[in-house]
């Protein structure tokens, strides 16, 4: 049981320090489907980093990376106007094929595995912490309520002489942070990088977000959600259930499945922010 | 004499078009100043110039005395200039306290006690109520623009641009504002109205600024002027009253609703019990605030809606169970509200657009394809028919401005065999003569037997242009007693729901 809520805290970890990156990008009114290629960059960049200059290098060095990319969106979709789904998967590819190539070349094979990293409890705190900040930065703060006004309408905040092109700089910064920690934490966990080892984290992360209806608290609990199902399916996988053994692929489709349910679910009650999209 | 605003010489050029020419603008200090012309005369860029939302490639501004220049709206906020726009810029999704502040927040942590201490007193000066953590979609529109006046306030802007500020309201709602208005002004606020509703200027201006392609016509002192001159300068030419003399006789019943029930967004009863008959010869006119339930009347009609309970016969037969194809077989024949969305598809040329709704019909489908001759023939008709200004048949929808494509959305309704016309906002971003020609169109149509149904926010245009006018409010369609089918008074009454 203890062990339950111990892999429900570490699988939900990187699922709501990535869906709070979707949260500051999606509220400014920026979609954001690269959520997947930040965090995969985040993680390879710090698992090469982690070899010469430790935990610390491994941390700024994922998040620089993360940032570096969530820039590029912004660049590409504020400034050159290029549509936010395109630029979103233009990232995801970069970071799938550019991740598998820096690896090959830069690795280094003595620094396999077992790279130094920050202590996991780190991660979870700000995991914990990070919503609830959020929380209060949108509620109380005018950074916050810059953003929500952004996203919901930027060409009426325009009009209240905010410039809705900085106020995404920001959240999109915020974003490359918080997505950079989660790709970090991925490989501090495991302790090496392998090949796409987002495996669609960040998609998750997203559908969490949705299902949160873009709020921080709520989209919180629907990755605690998410995490409890991929910790199920660690402890149950191979015991059998009703007297049949299931086939370990069902296991894991779980989380898949539990996400694609509850989005069928809730998508009905249209909570998105009314300026999503738009330049 | 001082002057709060004096734009002088002030030139815009979009591209090869120049939106303003050299245009003067004097205001004096405490006054409420009319800045009247057609769509396109200028009036929104000249105003936006003022409000730093654009910048003037020539020209020079001063405010209270000072020299300016505008990079954006935050500088001429801080001038103390504020603005607001023809579509409100209340943000639905955020509290009415969030939207009061936004933008002038005082700090970067909120404080809300504070904010709405000062909102709470902003609101009791002009005796306006609100509940302050309530989302702004909850507003009506009246509400909406009460809360435009307490967010300049808020930013003690001292010279006030408001742009079309009664196009949403209802006659009631929009004396309130004006109320308020004298009120601020008495206070030493100045004012800036653009409208193009003359009586306002001649009930509540003192000066008045005619604007016309882009340049500055004639500046008056309200009192030494009329509503016809004022008209002549704004058309440049005495306009034609439109001619009602031609007698019509209703004739057979082309539409009838019966206790229509439809459901709208949100599950809620978006028309309730409506019944409506429309005989042939007539133009209808339906009234009423945004909202109040045209939109789903008209997707009803068209066959866009399921329709919970009611009848609905359209040319004698029962036809809730047609769809909109076989509606518009039937000789419906549409004018949506939104262009852009609803009307044509930008990227296609005017030749493809003109079939575009029509093309199950003959001559544009020949043996189950479109036939291309026929539909550039019909295109150019179109085209004519209200003098759309276009480059070429073969280029893009996008190519032709708001207001021509409009021409042709209007045109192409009426081109083939037109029995029932549905026109929602017909004359949307049209000038005075293109108002006129489109509903000089519609009634020529009805003249022939057809009839029109006329959704319109714009209470004023209606009672010119239709036979008879109902209203709507909150669902419900309320007909006036016959006499008064034409009476201002007693259908702005029935637009707000009082009897």
């Amino acid at each position: 049981m203890l062990n339950l809520l111990v892999l429900t805290i570490l699988f939900s970890t990187p699922l709501i320090l990535a869906a709070m990156g979707g949260y500051t990008s999606e509220r400014g009114g920026v979609i954001n489907i690269g959520l997947e290629g930040m965090m995969l960059m985040a993680a390879c960049v710090g698992a090469l980093a982690a070899a010469h200059y430790g935990p610390v290098g491994q941390m700024i060095a994922g998040v620089v990376a993360a940032t570096v990319l969530s820039f590029v969106h912004w660049l590409a979709t504020q400034v050159y106007h290029i549509d936010h789904v395109i630029s979103g998967m233009a990232i995801n590819a970069v970071a799938a094929g550019g991740t598998n190539f820096l690896y090959l070349k830069l690795s280094d094979p003595a620094h396999g595995s077992g790279l130094p990293h920050l202590p996991i409890s780190v991660f979870c705190v700000a995991g914990i912490v990070v919503p609830f900040l959020l929380w209060f930065y949108s509620r109380q703060t005018r950074g916050g309520l810059r953003l929500m006004a952004v996203g919901s309408d930027p060409d009426k905040a325009r009009l209240m002489g905010i410039q809705p092109i900085r106020v995404r700089l920001f959240g999109l910064l915020a974003t490359g942070i918080l997505t950079g920690i989660a790709g970090v934490e991925l490989v501090a966990y495991t302790g090496v990088f392998t090949d796409n080892m987002t495996s669609g984290r960040g998609y998750i992360a997203l559908a969490a977000l949705i299902l949160g209806g873009w709020r921080p608290l709520p989209t919180f609990m629907a990755c605690v959600v998410f995490g409890f199902f991929s910790a199920l399916r660690l402890q149950l996988q191979g015991t059998p259930l009703f007297g049949a053994q299931l086939p370990s692929q069902l296991w894991a489709a779980l989380p898949y499945l539990v996400t694609i349910i509850a989005l069928a679910g809730l998508l009905g009650r249209n909570r998105t922010p009314a300026g999503l999209g738009k330049p | 004499m001082s002057f709060a605003v004096r734009l002088l010489g002030i030139t815009k050029r979009f591209g090869t078009v120049t939106a303003l020419d050299r245009v003067d603008l004097e205001v004096e200090q405490g006054a409420i100043h009319a800045l009247v012309g057609e769509n396109g005369a200028g009036k929104t860029t000249l105003m936006r110039v003022l409000y730093g939302a654009i910048a003037a490639d020539e020209g020079s501004m001063e405010v209270e005395g000072n020299t300016v220049r505008f990079g954006t709206s935050r500088e001429a906020i801080e001038a103390g200039v504020g603005m607001v726009s023809q579509h409100y810029g209340i943000i639905p999704e955020l509290t009415c306290l969030q939207n009061l502040i936004l933008g002038a927040e005082g700090g970067l942590v909120l404080k809300n006690k504070v904010a709405e201490e000062r909102a709470q007193s902003l609101a009791a000066r002009m005796g306006f109520t609100f509940d302050w953590h309530a989302e702004a979609s909850t507003l009506s529109p009246a509400g909406a623009q009460k809360l435009e006046i307490l967010k300049l306030l808020w930013r003690n802007a001292r010279i006030m641009i408001l742009d079309e500020p009664t196009a949403m309201l209802s006659p009631a709602d929009a004396a309130a504002l004006f109320e308020s208005l004298h009120r601020l002004a008495n206070e030493g606020a100045t004012i800036i109205l653009v409208t193009h509703r003359l009586p306002e200027v001649l009930d509540h201006c003192s000066r008045v600024t005619v604007l016309r392609g882009g340049r500055r016509i004639d500046e008056k002192l309200v009192v030494d002027t009329n509503g016809n001159e004022l008209a002549t300068l704004i058309v440049g030419e005495a306009i034609v009253e439109p001619d009602r003399s031609q007698p019509f006789e209703p004739g057979t019943t082309l539409l009838q609703i019966t206790g229509l029930v439809v459901k709208g967004d949100h599950g809620e009863q978006a028309l309730k019990e409506v019944n409506l008959t429309l005989r042939s010869g007539e133009v209808l006119g339906i009234a009423g605030v945004d909202g109040s339930g045209q939109r789903e009347l008209f997707e009803a009609i068209a066959g866009l809606v399921q329709t919970q309970h009611g009848s609905m016969q359209m040319l004698g037969s029962d036809c809730l169970s047609w769809d909109a194809a076989e509606r518009i077989r039937n000789g419906l024949r549409l004018i949506p509200e939104d262009r852009h969305a609803q009307g044509v598809v930008e990227d296609w040329s005017l030749d493809e657009n003109a079939a575009l709704g029509l093309q199950r019909l003959a001559p544009f489908a020949n043996k189950g394809r479109v036939d291309g001759k026929a539909r550039f023939e019909m295109a150019e008709q179109i085209a004519d028919r209200f003098k759309t200004k276009r480059g070429g048949l073969k280029l893009p929808m996008s190519s032709l401005s708001g207001g021509n494509q409009q021409r042709f959305v209007a045109a192409r309704a009426l081109c083939l065999n037109a029995k029932l016309i549905l026109a929602f906002q017909p004359a949307r971003g049209l000038d005075i003569k293109g108002t006129q020609q489109v509903y000089d169109g519609i009634r020529e149509a009805c003249r022939n037997g057809s009839a029109a149904l006329v959704v319109s926010f714009d209470l004023d245009e209606l009672l010119e242009q239709c036979d008879r006018v109902v209203a709507m409010n909150n669902g419900k369609l309320l007909e006036p007693r016959a006499q008064d089918s034409l009476d201002r008074d007693a259908i702005g009454r029935l637009m707000v729901g009082a009897q």
